[in-house]
């Protein structure tokens, strides 16, 4: 006899993440059932839109089905970070769902050890923060489907990092991310006491870079 | 330019045959097509008038009780188009086949014709097939489009308009032209110590108001976010990451509540906002645009589809000049009520500062243009010069001064412009119209002029969402497709592109 109740049938969830490109997954208890990725890091409030109604297309989910949007906090290029935070925002409350955060860089970490027979293997993630530095985190292995994050997310120059890990044994992950992904952490998280976090500020890391103004001297 | 848009009648089949034999050539219909046309039940005619007399047409087909349309041809003489009528035209057309229970419309057009392609996608029409040689004697093709973006043709329509272009987060609502709710976050004080506005500090505080912001113009309005009938949100002009905050916003939740969305123009919506005080916009008008981004000077003879850059800063926005000039003579941040404090009791004349783009020269090539940044420089070595002697110089008359300069430029080349095109009103927006003596010399010198003057209250000429959702309502009142999703945010948007 067929008994599913019907919160497990709304039971969807749609991550956006735009730490890198523009990366939108459609979920059902943490299995993925359509997925957009645009690796292009410059077309984010292009593509957002789109991109969200082509994964709700393809799994032919309306919106009002979705439970939970997970959104990547980051770090990342902020002027394309915020777009998905914004629009993730928007579409929980215009979609009546919770919102919950993940870092950008623990789905980078799943994604990792989801390839790997090694779930306790330490490993660097980086990513390219610009302004020659990295963000970065450092992972000891995943537990449940959930990396474990003992380090970081932080900023720094390559060569500091080097120097501040010196004699550590990792390997230096480099993958990109996926919402499948975040949205996978997530799911995972939720199956645990704390569950997922309600935290969906972004994670910038680095104060804007503007400095309080003077009056220039225009003559001699 | 006014024109008038009615049904076709029979009596107006010569005027209609001079126009499709000026416009098609070699494949207008004959006479007794086109009046077999006018009189058959199942087609619908319109003209469009000038001056009484007939300047274009348009004709669709439907037969009844059919859920597709057929738009049979559309003209507008030669020396009457870029005005909008055939956009106006194909509005009453589509709003028509909708009411007659059209889902899709569909029409043929010249491989050739790119304009006349470029309008249709205005309206959604997309290709879907090709007619090889169906244009005799020319065998031109003719490319098959069809739309199913049929407008929500609604009188009263609730809409909800974003703006993050600068450093106000706004969302408004309407209803019609009415406006429900109009709420405004400023991260002007973040941007204090700093002088002007930083575009990174803008963006991450449009990031934090938008919710609280939203929730907020939801509850004053007292609607919920189902009741929405369409999302308006700023595509530009302004500054690129902070327009994309909202755009990103706008977008997803238009997505998720399945609601249409239309990109508009920043500027237009300084414009439109009069509507939400008069209830209606009275053009032509000359239109004078103002704050710390912008400086421009505008020719709106139509809201939606006839607006004309006649002018705009080479350099500082007014606003900017204000900021700086404050910053010059020690004063805080934003500079325009600073220096209007400082030049209580200033003499306006005591020192004869530039008047930027005002000298003969300048006159030919940029009579409506402004420049400020010379006026600065100005000001600024007048204090410096006074300084490096040791002199006191009065702090009230180089205020009032420079004021009085960058009001004279404004006021004066607005008054110009309404002159030159003998439209005899103008319309203030944007921030720097809070300025006192701003609007003092332009209510004198346009009543001395003959020029009626509309100032909007404050709360409307400062950058807002309710602009945007009055701007976003017209464009559904008069049946205009909803702008695809994949816009992108534009900092240097035309302001001839009143929806992307």
């Amino acid at each position: 006899m067929n008994n599913v109740t019907s919160t497990k049938l709304a039971d969807f969830s749609v991550a956006i993440d735009t730490s890198a490109g523009t990366t939108i997954a459609l979920l059902s208890l943490g299995s993925v059932i359509a997925e957009v990725n645009y690796l292009e890091p410059m077309t984010h409030s292009e593509r957002i839109g789109s991109a969200i109604q082509t994964v709700l297309t393809q799994g032919q989910v309306s919106p009002r089905a979705i439970a939970q949007v997970v959104v990547g906090r980051g770090p990342g290029p902020y002027t394309g970070l915020r777009v998905g935070l914004a629009a993730a925002r928007f579409f929980a409350i215009g979609a009546k769902a919770e919102l919950v955060g993940v870092c950008s860089l623990d789905a980078i970490a799943y994604s990792y050890y989801l390839a790997n027979p090694d779930q306790s293997l330490p490993i660097l993630v980086t990513t390219d923060a610009r302004r020659k530095e990295v963000f970065w985190a450092l992972y000891t292995g995943m537990s449940a489907g959930i990396p474990i994050r003992v380090e970081g997310p932080s900023v720094n120059k390559p060569d500091y990092l080097a120097e501040h890990l010196s004699g550590q044994e990792h390997v230096i992950c480099d993958l990109p991310i996926t919402a499948s992904a975040l949205g996978q952490v997530a799911y995972y998280q939720s199956l645990t006491d704390i569950g997922p976090s309600q935290d969906s500020s972004p994670i910038y890391l680095r104060e804007p870079d503007a400095v309080p103004g003077k009056a220039k001297k225009v003559s001699g | 330019m006014t024109y008038v848009i009615r049904e076709a009648r029979a009596t107006d089949l010569d005027a209609i045959m001079a126009i499709e034999v000026e416009c098609f050539v070699n494949d207008a219909w004959s006479k007794e097509n086109m009046q077999s046309e006018l009189i058959a039940s199942h087609t619908y005619y319109l003209v469009a008038l000038v001056e009484d007399s007939v300047v274009g047409y348009a004709g669709s087909s439907q037969l009844e009780g059919a859920t597709q349309a057929d738009i049979q041809t559309i003209a507008v003489k030669p020396n009457q188009r870029g005005s909008g009528i055939g956009k106006a035209l194909m509005v009453a057309l589509t709003k028509e086949a909708k009411r007659r229970g059209a889902k899709e419309i569909f029409l043929e057009v010249r491989a050739d014709n790119t304009v006349a392609q470029k309008l249709y996608k205005v309206f959604g029409f997309k290709q879907i097939g090709l007619r090889k040689q169906y244009y005799k004697p020319d065998g031109v093709d003719a490319f098959v489009m069809k739309t199913s973006l049929l407008p929500e043709v609604l009188e009263e329509p609730l809409v909800l308009g974003i703006e993050t272009s600068c450093d106000e987060t706004g969302i408004g609502i309407v209803r019609g032209n009415a406006l429900l709710a109009n709420v405004i976050s400023s991260s002007m004080d973040l941007h204090a110590r700093f002088g002007g506005v930083v575009p990174e500090v803008a963006a991450r505080a449009h990031l934090e108001a938008l919710l609280p912001v939203l929730e907020q113009a939801l509850a004053e309005a007292n609607v919920n976010l189902d009741d929405i009938d369409a999302i308006a949100v700023t595509n530009g002009p302004g500054l690129a990451g902070a327009l994309m905050v909202g755009v990103g916003a706008a977008k997803a939740l238009a997505v998720a509540t399945g609601k249409p969305i239309y990109a508009v123009n920043h500027l237009v919506g300084h414009v439109g906002a009069d509507i939400l005080d008069q209830d209606k916009l009275t053009v032509p008008t000359i239109a004078l645009l103002v704050s710390g981004g912008h400086t421009s000077l505008l020719l709106v003879r139509d809201l939606l589809n006839d607006v004309q850059l006649l002018g705009e800063t080479i350099d500082d926005a007014a606003g900017e000049a204000f900021d700086k000039v404050a910053r010059v003579l020690g004063l805080a941040y934003p500079g325009g009520p600073e220096i209007d404090k400082a030049a209580i009791g200033g003499n306006p004349s005591a020192i004869r500062f530039p008047r930027g783009l005002t000298l003969p020269k300048d006159m030919d090539e940029h009579r409506y243009d402004f420049s400020f940044s010379g006026l600065k420089t100005a000001v600024a070595r007048h204090v410096e010069l006074a300084e490096s002697k040791g002199e006191d110089y009065l702090i009230a008359d180089v205020a009032a001064s420079f004021r009085e300069a960058v009001v004279d430029v404004l006021v004066n080349k607005a008054i110009a412009a309404c002159l030159d095109h003998g439209i005899h009103r103008l319309l203030l927006g944007g921030g720097v119209i809070a300025n006192a003596r701003l609007r003092e010399v332009a209510i004198a010198k346009c009543a001395a002029n003959g020029i009626e003057l509309r100032i909007p209250p404050l709360s409307l000429c400062t950058d807002n969402g309710a602009m945007i959702a009055i701007l976003g309502s017209q464009l559904v009142q008069a049946g205009y497709a909803p702008s695809t999703l994949d816009f992108s945010a534009d900092s240097t948007l035309s302001v001839t592109t009143i929806q992307s």
